[in-house]
Order: C-alpha cells, then sequence, then structure tokens
C-alpha cells in the first residue's frame, strides 16, 4: 500500500488497522451484498477528522482515537453507513439541492442538515441483523418522522433547532453533503476512485442486489432498481407520448409537394415543394367519475395543454370530454375559460371514446385520463390513443378472467403512469 | 462634401476616429483572450467517433458551445468547416433540387445538389456540421438523414475524407420536441454535450481552455483491434440477451441502443480508443452513447476484469506477481485465481495460490483474503500436506475469528 499523503500520525496515535479491518470483514459477513463497494473503500487514517468521514472519491477517513473506543461491531455499522452514503450519492444529490434551492447563508448548518437527512434515509433500515446500532445514530423516528423516506423528503422537515445540534453524531465528510472539508485530499491526492469507477462501483452492487435480492432489505431493494432503471418522470413520459402520437398523423409544420411552393415562379423548370401548417387537434378524455380527484386532473390538463402549444397547436383545438358513466358536452380549450368538470357517478369510458371521435374536425390524438376503473372499448380508434393513469391499489374482486381482460388498459393505448 | 466657404475646424491634437473605428478596437480587445491546455473529456470524445468515422449526434442545450467546439474540432483535426442550420433549410437543399430538363421521360429528372455539397466533394475533405436537427421540418429532417447516413446530396456522394456531424436539442428544451425513431437512433454515436460552470467562467474571465486532441499511436494498432474484439465478443459469448434490445419505453426511444449493428459500431470505438489511450471516463462516454447505459455499463465492467492480471500468468509465478491496489479489484483477482485452482486442481497450483493469498495478506488490507482463504482450504485433497506459507496468513486467520457473528445477536434489533 502507498503511504497516503495525510497528516502524520505519531505511533502512540497509530490506527488499529487489524480492528478496522476486522470490522470490515464483519460487515461483509453480515451484508454481502455491499461487499464490492467496502472493499472499493480507500482507508485513510487522520486525526483531522473527529470520527469517521468519506469523501467523494471513496476515500475514507478515519480518526486512530475514534476506532480505538469503539466496539467492533459497532465500527462495522459505521462501516455500512458510510458506504451507504457513497452509493446512494448523497453528495451529488446534495449537491443539486443546494443548487435548486439557492445556497442559504448558514454553510455549516445547511451543511448539518444535509447530513442529519441523509443519516435518516440510511440509518432507517441498516441496523439489526447482526449490526448493532450505534448509541447516538440518528433516527427518523427522533424527530417523529416516518421511516423510508429519502433525503429530499427528510430535508424538509429538518429544522436546526437547540434539539437537533446535538445529532451531529458523525461528520461524514463530503461524501454524505457535498461540502468539502479541511481534511480531505480532494480530486488530485492519491488513490481516489475517477467517477466512472464509482459508477462501475455502484452499478456493480445494483446489478448484485438485483441478481440476488433475498437478504437485501426492501429499501435497498428499492435503490438498486433505480440505479439500474431510473424512473423517468411521469411529464417527459406523457409528452413523448403525446408527440409521437400528433406527429405521427401528419399535423405540425412540413413541407409538401401537393402545392408548389410559392418562390417557385421564379424557378421555371425546378419543381420545389410547400411549407404547409397543419396544426394538431387534440381531444381529452377525461374520468370525473368519483374515485378521480380534482388536483389529479388539473395537474393532467394543464400538462396537456403546455404540450399542444409547444406542438404549434392552438389551445381552440383541444377538445374536453368530461365522462362518467355518460359523455358529457364536449368543450373548447379557451385561453382563460374553466372548463366545466361534471360528474361524479360512475365510470364508463366508452361513451367517451364514441363522443371525442364523432368530433369534427376528427382529432389527430385521443389523450384519456382515468384511474383504470372503467371498461375499455373493444376495437382500437382511428386516431393514435394515450392513457394517462392514476395510480390505483390494484383490484382485488377481479377473479374472472373475461371481465379481467374488460378493465385492463388496451394494447392499443399508450399507457402512462401518472403521479 | 463641406463648401470652400466654410472652413473646416481643424483639430488642435490628434484626428477624431470614426465611431465604428474605436467600436472595432474595443471589439479586438474583448476578442484578445488566451488559451490554457485542459483535458477535455467531451471533445476527445467527439473526436474519437469523428476519427472512427461513423456518425455522431449531439445532444445539447441551444447556446452551450456546440459550435465553438466544432470550430476548435476542426482546427485540431485540420478540416475545413462548413455548416450547415438545418432549420433554415428546406429540404431539396438537401436532396437535390428536382431540374426539370428538356426532355425527362428519357433523361430522367437531375437532383442539383446545393453549392456547399458541390464545394465539398471538390475538395475532397472537411466537416461537416449540422446543426439545430431537431427544430427542422420532418421532411427536411428525413432529406437530412440520407445525407448522413448514405452521405449523399441529390447525386453527389460525398467523398470519404468529409465527416458528418450533427447536433440535437434535448425534447426537454426544444418546444416541437422530435422523436428519433429507434432504427435512426441506431444508426448513431449519441454524445451528451453539457458545459462546465468553471470553464465557462474562466472563458468569460478571458481564459479558454484548449483541448489537447488524442493522437493515434501507429504501433498499437493489431492489439487495439485484437483488445476490442475479445471485450465485445466475451460479454456478448456471456449474456446473449444483450446481443439485440429493443428500446422498452416511450423516453428511451430516441436513445441508442444495442443491436448487432452497434456492437459493430462499440468493437470500432473500443479500439480506437485504445490506440488513442483514452481514459475511461471518454471510453465510457463513447460506449454508453452507443450501445445505451445498461448495456454500456456491462461492457465496462468486462474490460475492467479483462484487465484484472490472468489467474494463470499469477499463479505461475507466484513470488513476482503485481496484484491490483484497489481493494475491490483486488479481491476479484483473488477469486480469480482460486476460481482457476477448482477449475485444475494440482498440488502446485494449490501451494502457488496459497503463496499469492499470503503475499495479498502482507501487501495490503487482510480482510479481503479471508473469502478466497476459505474457499482454497475446502479444496484440498487427501495427502496435500499444509503449504508453509499458511503461516504468513495467521493474522488474517485472526482476523476471520474475531469478526464472527456471534449467536446472541444474530436475530438482530429492530
Amino acid at each position: 500500500m502507498k503511504a497516503p499523503a495525510a497528516p502524520p500520525v505519531p505511533a502512540a496515535q497509530a490506527l488499529d488497522h487489524d480492528k478496522l479491518y476486522t470490522a470490515r470483514l464483519y460487515a461483509v459477513r453480515v451484508r454481502p451484498y455491499l461487499a464490492t463497494a467496502l472493499f472499493a473503500l480507500r482507508v485513510v487514517p487522520t486525526r483531522a477528522v473527529p470520527t469517521m468521514g468519506v469523501d467523494r472519491h471513496w476515500r475514507m477517513y478515519v480518526s486512530p482515537a475514534f476506532v480505538d473506543r469503539t466496539p467492533m461491531r459497532e465500527l462495522a455499522g459505521v462501516w455500512v453507513h458510510e458506504v451507504a452514503h457513497l452509493l446512494r450519492d448523497h453528495h451529488g444529490r446534495g449537491d443539486r439541492l443546494a443548487r435548486d434551492l439557492g445556497s442559504v447563508g448558514d454553510g455549516a448548518a445547511e451543511r448539518l442538515r444535509v447530513n442529519i437527512a441523509g443519516d435518516f434515509e440510511i440509518n432507517d433500515d441498516i441496523y439489526g441483523e447482526g449490526l448493532p446500532r450505534p448509541a447516538g445514530a440518528l433516527r427518523p423516528e427522533t424527530l417523529d418522522l416516518a421511516p423510508g423516506l429519502l433525503m429530499e423528503d427528510y430535508l424538509r422537515a429538518v429544522r436546526i433547532t437547540p434539539r437537533t445540534a446535538d445529532m451531529a453524531w458523525l461528520d461524514c465528510g463530503s461524501g454524505a453533503d457535498g461540502h468539502d472539508r479541511p481534511w480531505e485530499l480532494g480530486p488530485d491526492g492519491a488513490d481516489g476512485l475517477t467517477p466512472q469507477e464509482r459508477e462501475a462501483v455502484v452499478f456493480r452492487v445494483a446489478q448484485g442486489i438485483k441478481g440476488s435480492p433475498g437478504t437485501a432489505p426492501e429499501g435497498w431493494k428499492r435503490w438498486a432498481e433505480q440505479v439500474c432503471h431510473p424512473t423517468q418522470p411521469w411529464r417527459d413520459l406523457l409528452g413523448a407520448a403525446l408527440r409521437s402520437a400528433v406527429s405521427s398523423s401528419g399535423a405540425g409544420g412540413d413541407y409538401t409537394y401537393r402545392r408548389p411552393a410559392r418562390r417557385a415562379a421564379s424557378l421555371p423548370g425546378v419543381v420545389l415543394p410547400g411549407l404547409r401548417r397543419t396544426p394538431p387537434h387534440v381531444a381529452v378524455v377525461v374520468d370525473t367519475s368519483g374515485s378521480v380527484s380534482d388536483t389529479e386532473l388539473g395537474s393532467a390538463l394543464l400538462e396537456v395543454t403546455a404540450l399542444t402549444d409547444a406542438l404549434g397547436g392552438r389551445r381552440d383545438l383541444v377538445t374536453v370530454v368530461a365522462c362518467d358513466a355518460t359523455a358529457h358536452a364536449a368543450r373548447r380549450l379557451c385561453a382563460d375559460a374553466e372548463i366545466p368538470l361534471v360528474g361524479g357517478g360512475g365510470t364508463d369510458l366508452r361513451a367517451g371514446f364514441a363522443r371525442a371521435l364523432r368530433l369534427t374536425p376528427r382529432p389527430d390524438a385521443l389523450v384519456v385520463f382515468t384511474d383504470g376503473q372503467t371498461p375499455w372499448p373493444e376495437h382500437a380508434p382511428s386516431c393514435r390513443t394515450v392513457v394517462g393513469l392514476f395510480p390505483r391499489p390494484s383490484r382485488t374482486d377481479q377473479d374472472d378472467e373475461e371481465d379481467d381482460r374488460l378493465w385492463r388498459p388496451p394494447a392499443w393505448a399508450r399507457v402512462v403512469e401518472i403521479g | 462634401m463641406p463648401s470652400p466657404t466654410t472652413p473646416i475646424p481643424v483639430p488642435s491634437s490628434a484626428p477624431i476616429p470614426a465611431p465604428l473605428d474605436v467600436a472595432a478596437d474595443l471589439l479586438a480587445l474583448l476578442g484578445d483572450t488566451r488559451t490554457e491546455p485542459r483535458a477535455d473529456d467531451q471533445l476527445e470524445a467527439l473526436s474519437l467517433a469523428v476519427a472512427a468515422d461513423l456518425p455522431v449526434l449531439l445532444w445539447g442545450e441551444p447556446g452551450i458551445g456546440k459550435t465553438a467546439a466544432l470550430t476548435r474540432l476542426a482546427e485540431e483535426l485540420d478540416l475545413p468547416l462548413t455548416t450547415v442550420i438545418a432549420s433554415v433549410h428546406e429540404p431539396t437543399d438537401f436532396s437535390g433540387l428536382p431540374v426539370l430538363g428538356d426532355d425527362p421521360a428519357v433523361r430522367g429528372v437531375a437532383m442539383a445538389p446545393p453549392d456547399w455539397a458541390v464545394r465539398l466533394v471538390r475538395e475532397g475533405r472537411g466537416l461537416l456540421f449540422l446543426d439545430e436537427l431537431s427544430t427542422a421540418p420532418p421532411a427536411v429532417q428525413a432529406a437530412l438523414l440520407r445525407l448522413v447516413l448514405e452521405r449523399r446530396v441529390g447525386a453527389l456522394t460525398l467523398p470519404p475524407g468529409v465527416r458528418i456531424v450533427a447536433a440535437a436539442n434535448p425534447r426537454a428544451s426544444a418546444a416541437d420536441g422530435w422523436e428519433l425513431s429507434a432504427p435512426l437512433a441506431n444508426r448513431f454515436v449519441h454524445l451528451r454535450w453539457t458545459h462546465e460552470h468553471d470553464v465557462v467562467v474562466r472563458g468569460l474571465g478571458g481564459t479558454w481552455p484548449r483541448a489537447t486532441l488524442p493522437r493515434l499511436d501507429p504501433l498499437r494498432l493489431p492489439e487495439a483491434v485484437d483488445r476490442a474484439r475479445r471485450a465485445v465478443c466475451g460479454l456478448l459469448g456471456a449474456r446473449p440477451a444483450l446481443v439485440h434490445r429493443l428500446p422498452g419505453d416511450e423516453t428511451r426511444r430516441g436513445g441508442p441502443w444495442p443491436s448487432p449493428r452497434s456492437w459493430d459500431m462499440t468493437l470500432r470505438l473500443i479500439a480506437f480508443a485504445t490506440v488513442a489511450g483514452s481514459s475511461r471516463e471518454v471510453l465510457s462516454a463513447l460506449v454508453r452513447g452507443t450501445v445505451g447505459d445498461g448495456p454500456g455499463f456491462e461492457l465496462l465492467a468486462w474490460l475492467d476484469r479483462m484487465d484484472l492480471p490472468d489467474p494463470e500468468d499469477l499463479l505461475a509465478d507466484p513470488a513476482a506477481a503485481v496484484l491490483p491496489e484497489r481493494g475491490d479489484r483486488r479481491q476479484a483477482a483473488l477469486e480469480g485465481v482460486v476460481a482457476a485452482v477448482r477449475e485444475r486442481p494440482a498440488r502446485d497450483r494449490w501451494d502457488a495460490a496459497w503463496a499469492l493469498l499470503a503475499r495479498a495478506a502482507e501487501t495490503g488490507p487482510p480482510d479481503l483474503v479471508v473469502v478466497p482463504a476459505t474457499t482454497l482450504a475446502a479444496l484440498r485433497r487427501d495427502g496435500w500436506d499444509v503449504p508453509a506459507d499458511i503461516e504468513r496468513l495467521a493474522g488474517t486467520v485472526a482476523l476471520s475469528r474475531r469478526a464472527v457473528r456471534p449467536a446472541a445477536t444474530a436475530g438482530g434489533r429492530r
């Protein structure tokens, strides 16, 4: 091993490597799915760090005195805790939060808040199963918060009060909140991992958890799923679906040889296409049955309007059909008019489909917002269909196969889960 | 012209310069910037893809300096740069103007190419940059894609010395978002172009970065081709599912995905990156931009594994073996050695493996030797004596004993 360029540690204060590595081996034995990440950490002994902390380059700064006074199994818990900060990208997320919220004046307090929120996210499920909870470990329950949330959620709830001042259980370093510490070696120091190497380690750990999910707790499984298949915001998905639905019907601005260009008169003997604009007509069928809330509908409708604007359409070409068990009047969206969403009974969207397809001019794309508790039409409509589905717990009383087929969103529609 | 009766006021000092001359001086002063060398992974990846003669699609927000980067690249590659902004052209500019001759039924209709294409063909070499692909009308895009993929403009074919780079705005920032169909997306190397905050600040302060582009080393060609083939064939042999996989969900449709074609492109890019001695970051951007994130990661992990020392070499000479420094890779190398012994168990190989483990325990953290040592001990056959090297592992054995889970806490406290 190369000697790390940290402040020298006198012999009396030398790091008990044996104890530290014993703790790491123990951590690997009780949490085998984290082995790759635990072994990838580089230990840097330094007296500048109060306890143990990591930086974003996967170096772990260890205080010899802390190792001496902490029992081996608790040290293993700290190993797992620190590696969880890095795997869950708390430094990157902390940076993003700081950028989004604007740097709040008091750096130290803000740093503490991010670190505490990150600790909450980790600590709610890493202890137990052979790892004793260290005495001062923070849990969301200490601030009466629910376990199982993410750092971003906890950050909103954590306020720096006299009660939190003594919560600085561990200073986990820049790997936990993205603020550099004086003792850290920085990006050019020895033995750091490059961004690509870090990504590779994270990806390997996530794949390991996904490959044999038997032992990992629920929080880690969720994390692994997120790393391998990051979820897309529903607005992007809805936008992509609506765009491809509208553009497939030939709506929008495009060149066509059906009419000669106006410039063609000055170029005899040359055939030029003309640019034509056909703004898209979008019909929106809204499920106004009792089971869909107005907030859900409002956000979805706003999204459709914005998308249509972006597609070069006009607001007055978006038609909204409110539908519960029967289709109500079709209304054009206008700049500032309210959409009367009448309804509130049971659901049968087939009437809404039929009403929307009878519109003149015929819609280029059909958007349906529903919670899915409805029968669907047998045949595909004559235009592309996008279904925005509000999530609901799955229906358990559907045993009948024939019935079940009727209640599932059909294959000819592009389904986007909303929310 | 002043009339002769009115005297012209003569300035006592220097002549008053014309206002535009002052403006020109100020502009010259503003344009007087210095450059400093700085590694630029994005530009390096782009230049490798251009060198490999693959069609590149840059995804980047408007106004972050894609054109400036292309200008720098053209200077470095010593190619004349032709920029064509797609959104202000008509499809006929790319598919050729149908000019009706005197007897179209006999002679056919000539598709006359635009002047820039004629110039490129006359030069025989150049860098063609097609900007704002995503804001052009669909017919223009279709004509452009034919130019990018078939290298044809009207009746002209662009010579092989012309390299083509296209740029598009990501859907999130383009108002009339553009859907790239999956077959087309598969033919491009997609590179994300982002700006670096500190580079922009320093540049506005008067110092722009100057990227040093990779030099291809003529001595490494055969080795690079061999390595690229081994990597791609090895991965696809082990993971048949990765050979062809259409993108599943809506938002990944316009992105890169794995197919035999894009794997072929990946192979070419690995070879180029190896010859240029590029860093892992550059290779990562290229590979993930060709086959997508997931398969790209798997390929990089596979390359990592290929870079580990060969277990057979380690077993052949344990005393001189060089083990990787990084903990997780060192552990992977040791696991590889134990697996090699399991495949062909023999007394001398078993002893060599123990010597290796002892070496590893002495030169690095002892805890990662425990699992391979346990596995190796289980491979023992009757009649094999315990090797002397095992003494050197005493510290590791003690460490392993201390790290045993006590039965009392196995239940765990919640």
